[in-house]
């Protein structure tokens, strides 16, 4: 009863989210006006601008926050440690490094599937790096410092191309604000990569709560209690390397959803992931949503991830002390 | 039936083989790294060896996990907890290779005196209320073949009595037992004792014919002797 009532509060805020999102910006509409507008009525300028600015951005921060905030619950049971999170493995890292090189190869005028696609790139090659570890049977403790040494490569590599472009203002003003994520300026392509593919890993990932929760108590207690462990770690990594480097590719290097929202969560309904999973994805969605909102009213240096982490933080650290974990 | 044959695991097994009838209560006994959690983990199929290892038949790895996770039930040693999950719902993962259809649950927890925990985040519990819990959620299983690997450390006096009491049980209705653990005293009372030295058999068969000063000394270096003691048991 409690799970349900949790989940159509969380599905009532994503939609007040989504409306305000649709409605709110330079040219403030009235929710009468977004919804006679998404249904093709009303007129033109609400049209334009719900249909070809806002949607996207809209759409895309949705996905970006339910993916992101998946691969947090994933990462999370299979590390059996509640401090995991998706940049954990160094698939943002070398997502951020895919599309940096593209940006400052100039890659950005060329097509706008080049950035994100460059992104896709890097996360994937993060993705292999972290594939062959686990392939060789590396423990959780391991993959996890492997993914601190290929932070580290990535992070270096993605600082040495900031500070070569520092000439170029332009070039190294996108190369930062990419870094900071944001969802302004999305385009249907931007929806295209990011929101189907990211809804289906989503999907996917639903159907594993249950062995997660035995996962969670220990690997080889899982494997004598029935679950294909081996397959269940391939299926967690690969679909949460996945969906984080789709969201890095549309959204940016965004911070803290994955660490965060699974975690309020789990203080607030239980660790059970049959429940954590769906709630975290409705959460993930409207928290990137609503920090994306004041950043259309704030200064330029207000990006999405620089709101997630200064609302994400301190919330985190206000649950920690009233209900120490 | 239980049967192994040329269990070897680099110098932590080596070329064990067993034979156990079912509803054998059987401790598993010998040093620190004698192989004693080894051999449990590679008869659970949790650590892959060389050799063969045959469930009624069947080669064990043959058997697909779900059908191998009705059929034994492992135990470790390590009982960290990192999520707090409340203690009912671990006993009832034991169900999860039955599609999760809480049988036994109850009566699991009342055999391991956890009832009142019921409700409880696991994350709060002693060590040895731990310990009580994945032994419950093992029992849920209701495998008939029972890997427990020292489930009496950490327990208190009465309850590792209750454990051992329990284990009787199962193996009068036929469940198969193998327990690891260190108190001699305690494997006395078991059907069988399987003796491991830096990896090898060295000993199997009733506890009296197999637990021999002369043995003991061999495997443990200390020297045996019969004396009064003090006996604890349950009150009838």
């Amino acid at each position: 009863m409690r799970t349900l009532g949790a989940t159509a509060g969380l599905a009532l805020l994503l939609l007040g989210a989504i409306l305000a999102s649709l409605a709110l910006g330079d040219a403030n509409l009235r929710p009468m006006q977004v919804l006679q507008a998404l249904a093709g009525r009303g007129d033109e300028l609400a049209r334009t601008v719900v249909w070809d600015l806002r949607l996207p951005r809209t759409l895309v921060g949705l996905a970006v926050g339910a993916g992101l905030a998946a691969s947090g619950v994933a990462m999370q049971a299979f590390f059996r440690n509640a401090l995991a999170s998706p940049g954990l493995l160094g698939v943002s890292a070398g997502g951020a490094l895919g599309a940096v090189t593209a940006l400052a190869l100039g890659g950005a005028a060329a097509s706008v599937w080049t950035v994100p696609g460059a992104s896709v790139l890097g996360a994937f090659l993060a993705t292999g790096a972290v594939v062959l570890l686990a392939r060789r049977g590396a423990s959780p403790e391991h993959l996890l410092l492997s993914g601190v040494a290929l932070n580290a490569i990535f992070g270096a590599g993605t600082s040495f191309l900031l500070a070569l472009s520092a000439g170029q203002f332009q070039v190294s003003g996108q190369i930062l604000f990419w870094l900071m994520g944001g969802i302004e300026n999305r385009t249907w392509e931007h929806v295209w990569i990011g929101l189907p593919p990211i809804l289906l890993g989503c999907a996917l990932m639903l159907p594993l709560g249950r062995a997660m929760n035995l996962l969670s108590l220990g690997e080889p207690s899982a494997q004598s209690l029935g679950v294909d462990v081996r397959r269940l770690r391939w299926q967690l990594i690969g679909l949460s390397t996945i969906l984080t480097a789709l969201a890095t590719a549309v959204g940016g290097v965004v911070g803290f959803v994955g660490l965060v929202v699974p975690h309020l969560l789990r203080l607030g309904f239980g660790p059970d992931h049959r429940r954590l999973l769906p709630l975290s994805m409705l959460a993930g969605a409207a928290l990137v949503l609503l920090c994306d909102l004041p950043t259309r009213f704030l200064p330029g240096g207000m990006r999405l991830g620089v709101m997630t982490a200064l609302l994400g933080g301190p919330f985190l650290l206000w649950m920690l002390r009233r209900n120490p974990c | 039936m239980l049967t192994a044959e040329g269990l070897t695991l680099g110098t932590r097994l080596r070329d064990l083989g067993l034979h156990l009838e079912a509803g054998l209560m059987v401790a598993v006994v010998g040093p620190n790294g004698a192989g004693k959690s080894t051999l449990l983990q590679v008869l659970a199929g949790l650590l892959q060896a060389q050799g063969r290892i045959h469930w009624n038949g069947r080669e064990l790895s043959r058997i697909p996990f779900l059908e191998r996770g009705r059929t034994l039930a492992w135990v470790g040693q390590e009982s960290h907890a990192e999520f707090a999950f409340p203690v009912r719902e671990v006993v009832g993962q034991g169900r999860h290779a039955w599609g999760d259809d809480g049988q036994g649950v109850e009566e699991a927890m009342a055999a391991l005196d956890i009832t009142d925990l019921a409700d409880r985040p696991i994350t709060q519990l002693s060590g040895g209320e731990r310990r009580r819990v994945f032994l419950a959620r093992a029992l849920a299983t209701g495998a008939p073949l029972q890997l427990w690997d020292e489930p009496a450390a950490s327990l208190d006096v009465r309850h590792a009595l209750e454990v051992l009491q329990l284990a009787k049980r199962l193996a009068t209705a036929g469940t198969t037992l193998l327990v690891s653990l260190h108190d001699l005293r305690t494997a006395l009372c078991f059907d069988r004792v399987l003796v491991l030295d830096r990896g090898a058999l060295v000993g199997f068969g009733a506890p009296e014919e197999v637990l021999t000063p002369e043995l003991i000394h061999a495997v443990f270096r200390v020297r045996a002797c019969l004396a009064p003691s003090l006996t604890l048991e349950l009150p009838s």
